[in-house]
């Protein structure tokens, strides 16, 4: 690991924590806590993007005293190596573009977290998405299906929202800041 | 929920090894205990050794935790749930459903409390010391170490952006609209702020010779690994260890 991976990956951890807080507090009906885990992803290739979702999720889950969302750890992989496609096929370049590649993330996403709310939490997870799965069921929607559908439309508006933001991010940084990260300027097609 | 100043309780003293392996153990035994009577008898079990563990303020956050999740279970397997419907004072509830949102409950009760008194306790310093102690990797002391120490400072960056650009007349409450049209505002600076660190900080380690294989941290002042922090340890391993067994043999 070299000295710009061991600089990245502690930042784009804090960076997951700080703007979750940021947009819990702006009280939106979204996560955006994987920013930092796309933005590693992008910049450095998907096992930094790996290394920093699963950091993310074990601290997020320590610092706020609720160990079972390490078990949607898997999801993190999953959201590192759909980044990483997009990151090698220049998915940043446009915001279109990364929205698209969002909304495919989201769907493999939701679709995973689904089986893992399922079998895990009985349906339960954050307020927005049980409030979603309760719609659901009283309208007579069975409890895997309801599930399954409000997992998969929080994550793809999450994950859309997530890869639109940090291709903002990316596209804004200077040449010469984005040079030094070896898949960054692929990414934004400015190779 | 941030962490208290001051560590409460015997997590705080033990070695730090002791209430994370504590932790997780209690975690898998809310999954492999028979439900719901395992997980409810688990979930009193902890309940009761919380003010033994000499950290009663534990309840309060657990509390905040866990009710919210009896709640919303009790309406999605209770009310909304399927199969024959039983009366439960003035509701009509599924009796199968409601079975299901007592375990699951139960299960995430005995989760959240272990993780509010190993947090409540938690020293990252002291579980640094620990790690580089027992021969972890450098990179991975290292990146715990430096992540633990720049969450509290990009909190506080984030804290002086928002202060400026609500300076600037930026509104951050109202509709919907108005507070997701706020997030880009706070949060690109943030962002590009931190990505610039990245390259000075990849400087400095740069300059220092910091390589992934290069000589390892000695610790300052490592925790003392007891004696009984270490029966307590690998007791809790092998109770898992014979859960399981009993499990999969029954």
């Amino acid at each position: 690991m070299n000295p710009r991976l061991l600089a990245l990956i502690p930042t784009c951890v804090a960076l997951n924590v700080v703007l979750g807080r940021i947009v819990a507090e702006l009280a939106l009906p979204v996560f955006l806590d994987t920013v930092g885990t796309v933005t590693a992803t992008a910049l450095a290739g998907p096992w930094a993007g790996i290394v920093t979702g699963l950091a993310s999720q074990g601290l997020t889950a320590l610092t706020s005293g609720q160990m079972m969302w390490l078990a949607f750890a898997p999801i993190q992989i999953i959201i590192a190596l759909v980044a990483g496609a997009a990151a090698k096929r220049g998915g940043f370049a446009t915001a279109p573009l990364a929205i698209l590649w969002g909304a495919l993330c989201g769907t493999l996403g939701g679709l995973s977290s689904s089986v893992i709310s399922y079998f895990v939490f009985g349906g339960v997870t954050t307020t927005g998405i049980t409030a979603l799965n309760a719609l659901f069921r009283y309208l007579e929607f069975g409890l895997a299906a309801a599930v399954t559908i409000s997992s998969v439309a929080a994550d793809v508006l999450d994950k859309a929202l997530t890869f639109g933001f940090t291709g903002i991010v990316l596209r804004a940084l200077p040449l010469r800041l984005a040079s030094r990260f070896p898949v960054a300027l692929r990414a934004t097609g400015r190779e | 929920m941030s962490p208290p100043a001051a560590p409460a309780g015997l997590a705080a003293r033990a070695h730090p090894y002791t209430p994370l392996v504590a932790s997780l153990a209690v975690i898998a035994l809310a999954f492999i205990l028979p439900a719901p009577g395992g997980p409810v008898v688990l979930a009193l079990l902890l309940a009761l050794a919380v003010p033994l563990s000499n950290d009663t303020g534990a309840f309060v956050p657990a509390a905040w935790l866990a009710v919210p999740f009896w709640v919303l279970l009790f309406l999605l397997h209770g009310v909304l749930g399927e199969g024959a419907h039983v009366a439960f004072g003035p509701l009509s509830v599924s009796a199968s459903g409601l079975t299901l949102a007592l375990t699951t409950s139960a299960r995430l009760t005995a989760v959240i409390l272990a993780s509010v008194l190993l947090i409540r306790g938690f020293r990252p310093g002291r579980f640094v010391d620990a790690a580089l102690e027992s021969g972890w990797p450098w990179t991975a002391a290292y990146l715990t170490a430096a992540t633990l120490h720049a969450i509290p400072r990009f909190q506080e960056r984030a804290v002086r952006v928002q202060e400026a650009m609500r300076s600037r007349g930026l509104r951050v409450r109202g509709s919907l609209a108005t507070r997701a049209l706020a997030f880009i505002p706070l949060a690109l600076p943030l962002m590009l702020g931190a990505l610039h660190d990245v390259d000075e900080r990849a400087f400095a380690l740069a300059t220092r010779q910091v390589r992934a294989d290069g000589p390892g941290r000695t610790p300052l002042r490592p925790p003392v690994d007891t004696r009984i922090d270490r029966v307590v340890r690998w007791g809790l391993v092998l109770a898992v260890a014979g859960a399981a067994l009993w499990r999969s043999l029954g």
